[in-house]
Formats: structure tokens, sequence, C-alpha cells
């Protein structure tokens, strides 16, 4: 305290009274409690656990999705396609503001904004900023098709059976 | 000797005591009678509580219906009607995905009065966003934002953007379609602002996509965290009128019609002298007088007040009425909507927002960043800042005056537009989101 005091009155030349540098302590300690609170209410806010479902899960083996197939898996918003023994796995999430993207032979079109998909998940209209993501389609052990949407893959990088 | 005299009275009349205690009761209540003199009305005003935010006198000029057709107060008695509508809903809600919907349609088959009271909570919202708006438009268009009052208009700005995100987070509560997609957008948009974004989401949602989490923080931003913010802004919002001097008024405002006695003969009873002021020395202060500000009147002062009981209390009760009778007349003929329960795969087609939003949504159906943050966030911004940039003092309190021509030919085109945008997302927009004719 008597440091400050003397390194201050060093400093601009006059006497800082005692006054001044608890008021100073004073506001600083209050600004800071202050800001400290903030920050403690937004960590509290934040969780730190969410009860979402796994990003990696099974979705049947290659002979439940006959070439040809493009369906959405509802529970998983993702749609599985097979083009002869090609596959992929693409989000049904519209890139725009998240709606879920009808599911045709043409492509993919969204109900909310009016965004529009080709066959692969790119673009062709409306506001979507990005295509629909592709996700790593594999083969697990037991036989059965494994979807990582912790994984996303360039579009077009598809999985042969 | 009086003391014992008076300690004698009371023990000798306890009858007295019995007979006079309801009027006791009634005087420690209230502290004066229905007031006949003018002196009786200044009490009256300043020592009841539900009153005493209200001037002692009002300028006539505040008190022209077509001056602010009572927008500001209509907001308010909409914001009490929601209160109190929703608070008795709250009583049979439960903010839970699997019952929330349930709790929708029991309001329908099984709660006395559940259809009525949702309705009138659901209209009055609606309303409520319609009145804060068109009050904002009021105190444009007759220059009210000006100094002093530009921190008012500020707060008010505020006010509207609490108002349009209460109505938001209780569009989540019922768990239908339409809350759950309005909110899945809604919130997708607060996700493509730079930097905070995806952070500001999250903490919204509580997750990373619309469900339970996400549920019950919308529940307790709506019935606790907004309504209480809101009502702290208000209060400021109602003391700021009159530290500001009232309602904005025009120059000529306060020439004089009739001459004043240089002190009203009726207040006299209750002046004090102020010798210490030699320039004030036949002053006296009348009740008003003691307060500082604007409103202080001391004698000689042109004075164009009226007493605001009852003139500006008798307004007041006629748009509480207005009010009250439309959001009634509304709710017992038209029933708010209810959507299917929540279907996570399958928004409806078009998924579209209550009508307030539509403009927005049609705004971001050509670019979510721009149409859903830029654009908006430079509108509030320009908005805030209306009385720094415009600091003319020419046209204050004149609806549509000719020496504000360019601010508010600018402000009706802001106007405008986001109505025309509103109206196209209402009738000209189909099934994803195509252009329809509605004709």
């Amino acid at each position: 305290m008597s440091d400050k005091h003397n390194a201050q009155e060093v400093e601009s030349g006059e006497p800082v009274s005692r006054r001044k540098v608890l008021a100073w302590l004073t506001s600083m300690g209050l600004f800071g409690s202050a800001i400290v609170s903030i920050v403690s209410n937004l960590v509290f806010i934040k969780p730190r656990a969410t009860y979402g479902k796994p990003t990696r899960f099974a979705i049947g083996t290659p002979e439940q999705f006959p070439p040809g197939t493009r369906i959405a898996l509802g529970d998983q918003k993702v749609a599985v396609i097979r083009e002869g023994d090609k596959m992929a796995a693409i989000s049904v999430v519209c890139t725009h503001l998240g709606c879920i993207v009808g599911v045709a032979d043409t492509g993919f079109a969204c109900p909310c904004h009016g965004s529009r998909f080709d066959q692969d998940g790119n673009v062709t209209g409306g506001p979507a900023p990005k295509p629909l993501p592709w996700y790593e389609l594999s083969l697990a052990p037991n036989g059965e098709l494994e979807v990582d949407k912790g994984k996303e893959i360039e579009s077009g990088k598809w999985f042969t059976v | 000797m009086v003391y014992g005299m008076s300690k004698n009275n009371q023990k000798n009349n306890f009858l007295n005591t019995v007979t006079e205690m309801p009027k006791a009761i009634w005087d420690s209540v209230f502290r004066n009678n229905l007031p006949h003199t003018d002196l009786g009305r200044s009490k009256t005003s300043f020592t009841n509580f539900f009153l005493h935010m209200h001037p002692v006198k009002v300028h006539k000029h505040t008190l022209k219906p077509w001056f602010t057709m009572g927008l500001g107060l209509m907001s308010l008695f909409l914001f009490m009607i929601l209160s109190v509508t929703g608070v008795l809903l709250m009583f049979y809600y439960v903010p839970s995905t699997t019952q929330a919907y349930d709790r929708m349609l029991d309001l329908r088959g099984s709660v006395a009065f559940g259809v009525f009271l949702r309705n009138m909570h659901r209209w009055s919202a609606h309303g409520m966003v319609a009145a804060v708006f068109l009050h904002m438009c009021r105190v444009f268009f007759t220059g009210s934002y000006k100094k002093p009052r530009e921190f008012n208009w500020v707060l008010g700005v505020g006010l509207f953007l609490l108002t349009l995100f209460s109505s938001f987070t209780g569009y989540l509560l019922p768990w239908d379609q339409l809350a759950f997609w309005a909110i899945t957008v809604g919130t997708a948009i607060a996700g493509y602002a730079p930097v905070v974004g995806e952070q500001m989401r999250f903490l919204l949602l509580g997750d990373t996509a619309v469900g339970q989490e996400a549920l019950l923080r919308f529940y307790v931003l709506h019935v606790a965290v907004l309504p209480l913010v809101m009502t702290g802004m208000v209060a400021i919002h109602f003391w700021r009128i009159r530290k500001d001097g009232g309602l904005s008024r025009p120059d000529d405002a306060d020439i004089v019609i009739t001459p004043m006695p240089a002190v009203a003969a009726n207040v006299m009873p209750a002046t004090i002298e102020q010798p210490q002021l030699n320039f004030l020395s036949k002053a006296r202060y009348g009740i008003q007088g003691l307060v500082r500000g604007p409103f202080t009147k001391v004698g000689n002062v042109p004075d164009n007040t009226v007493f605001s009981y009852p003139n500006l209390l008798l307004a007041e009760l006629f748009v509480f009425v207005l009010t009250v009778a439309g959001v009634v007349l509304v709710s017992a003929y038209f029933n708010a909507p209810l959507e299917e329960p929540v279907n996570v795969l399958h928004p409806p087609n078009p998924a579209k927002a209550p009508w307030y939003f539509l403009g927005l949504q049609e705004q971001v159906s050509y670019s979510a960043f721009w149409g859903g943050v830029g654009i908006p966030a430079i509108e509030v911004i320009i908005l805030m800042l209306v009385p720094y940039i415009d600091r003319g003092k020419k046209g204050v309190g004149k609806w549509f005056a000719k020496e504000r021509l360019l601010a508010n030919t600018l402000f009706l085109i802001f106007v405008v537009v986001n109505i025309l945008l509103i109206i196209i997302g209402t009738f000209f927009r189909g099934q994803n989101w195509e252009f329809v004719s509605p004709f």
C-alpha cells in the first residue's frame, strides 16, 4: 500500500491521498466482482453435458439398401443413397437455417425458404450457403453399415460396398 | 395535561373507538377523500402510490387524443393483460416435451376458460407487438425523440426488441409444429452472427438442436427473465417521461390562453414561504412546486395545464377499457391456432413464422447472414442512434412537421419496406417458399 502510494507520488509529482487510493481500490474491487459474476453466470448457463444422440450409429446391412435407394433415416437426420455398389450418407438438415429437406429422386428441397440441392447435395437454388454435408460411411465387422456424423467427408467421395 | 385528557377520552369512548374503526382503517389506507378542490386533487396525486407516477398537473396538449392515440398506454395495458393471463396459464402448463402439447389440449378440454385465456394471451401478444411498433412510429413522426428525450427513445427501441424476444420465446411453449420450426429457424439465424453466433445459439438452446433443454430455457426466459427486465425498463421509461418534461409538445403550446393569477387561490392553504429567494419574494410554492424539474410552476409562469386527477386518469381509463374490450372481443371470436404436435422430421410446408417475423423470414430467404443478422443489426443500430444523428430542434410535438420532411420520409420508407416484406411473406409465399399469387 505504501509502496503504491510512493510510486504514484513519484509518477504524478503530486501526493496521492490515502482516500484516493482506497477509492480506486474499492472501485476496482467492485468492478472486478461484477465482471467475475457475469462470467460465472455465463459459465453456469453453458451446459457441460448434453443429452444428444450418439454421432456414430449403425444403419443396417448393405442388402437392406438395394441399388437406386434414396431414403431419409428420420431419427438420424441422414439420407442413405445407393447407386449401383456406391453408397453415401448425406445430411438432410438444410445448411441454410436447419429445416429438414425433402428427399426426392431429383435431389433435395427445403420447405422453409426454398433452398434446392441436386442428387449429390450441391446447391442448385435458394439461399443455402453450402452443400449438404456428406458423412463417413463404413462397414462394421458385424456386416452392418455405420455412419459417423462426427466426420464430414468431401462431397462425391462414395463408399463402395 | 392535554396528554392525560386525551388518554382519558380514549378510555371513556371505547365505543367510539369501535364505531369509528372502519373509518379509521379507511382513512389510514386512503389518505384523502375523493377530491373536490384543486388542493385535494394535488394531494390525491401526491399521496397515492398508484397515482404518484403521474404529474399533479398535465399539459393540455398531452391530452389531445390524436396526438398520442394512447399507443404507449395501450402497450402497457397489453403487457399487464399478458402478465395476468400468463400467470394463470402457468398454473396448467408444464415445460416438458412430452407434456406441453397435451397441456395445450387440456386447456381446450378440461380447464375452465382455458381456450379463452390462451386466446387472450396470444392475441394480446400480437397486439402488443403492433402497439409498440405503432407507438414508435408516433414518437418518430411527431419528432418526440429529440433533446431531452433521446435516451428514452433508446430505451423504447430496447423495449421493442424485448417485446419481440418475449413473443419469440413464447412461441416455443405449445410445442406444436409452428413452435418447433419457428424456433429451429430463429435460433439458426442467431448462429449466423459473427464470432459469438454459434456460442449464442448453444447457450440459447442448451443443446445442439431444439429439444427439452431449449423448451426449459425458453420457458424460464419467457416467464421470469424477460418480464422482469421489461418491467424494470418500463419503469425507467415512464420515469424518464416525467423527468424529460412530460410528453413532447410544440413550442406554441405554452401560449397563455387564459391568464393565470399569480398564485392560484385554491392552492394557497398548502403553500410555504421561500423568503431567501428575493426575486421570487412574492412567490409561494404549491405542493407541486416543491418538486424540482420541468413541472415546477411558480406563480406567473404561463400555464396551460390541467389537473391529472381526473383529466389524465379519465383518458387513461378510456384507453384501458378500449384495450381490454378489444382483446376480449377478438379472443371471443378467434381461437389461437394450435398446429399438430412436433414432428422433428417434417417441417410444415410452407413453414411460416408469426406475421411479425415474416418480413425477417422473407429477408433470410435471400441471404441468411444479411437478411437475418446484418440488415436487422444495422437497422437497430441506426434506430438507436436516430436522436443523436437528427439533432435539429424544429418540428417537435407536431405530426409530420414540415421542418422534418427528410427524417419523416426516410422513416416512412423504412416502415413501408418492412410492411411490404411482411405482406410478401404472408400472402405471396407458398410451398417451398415459392412465389405464389394470392388472387
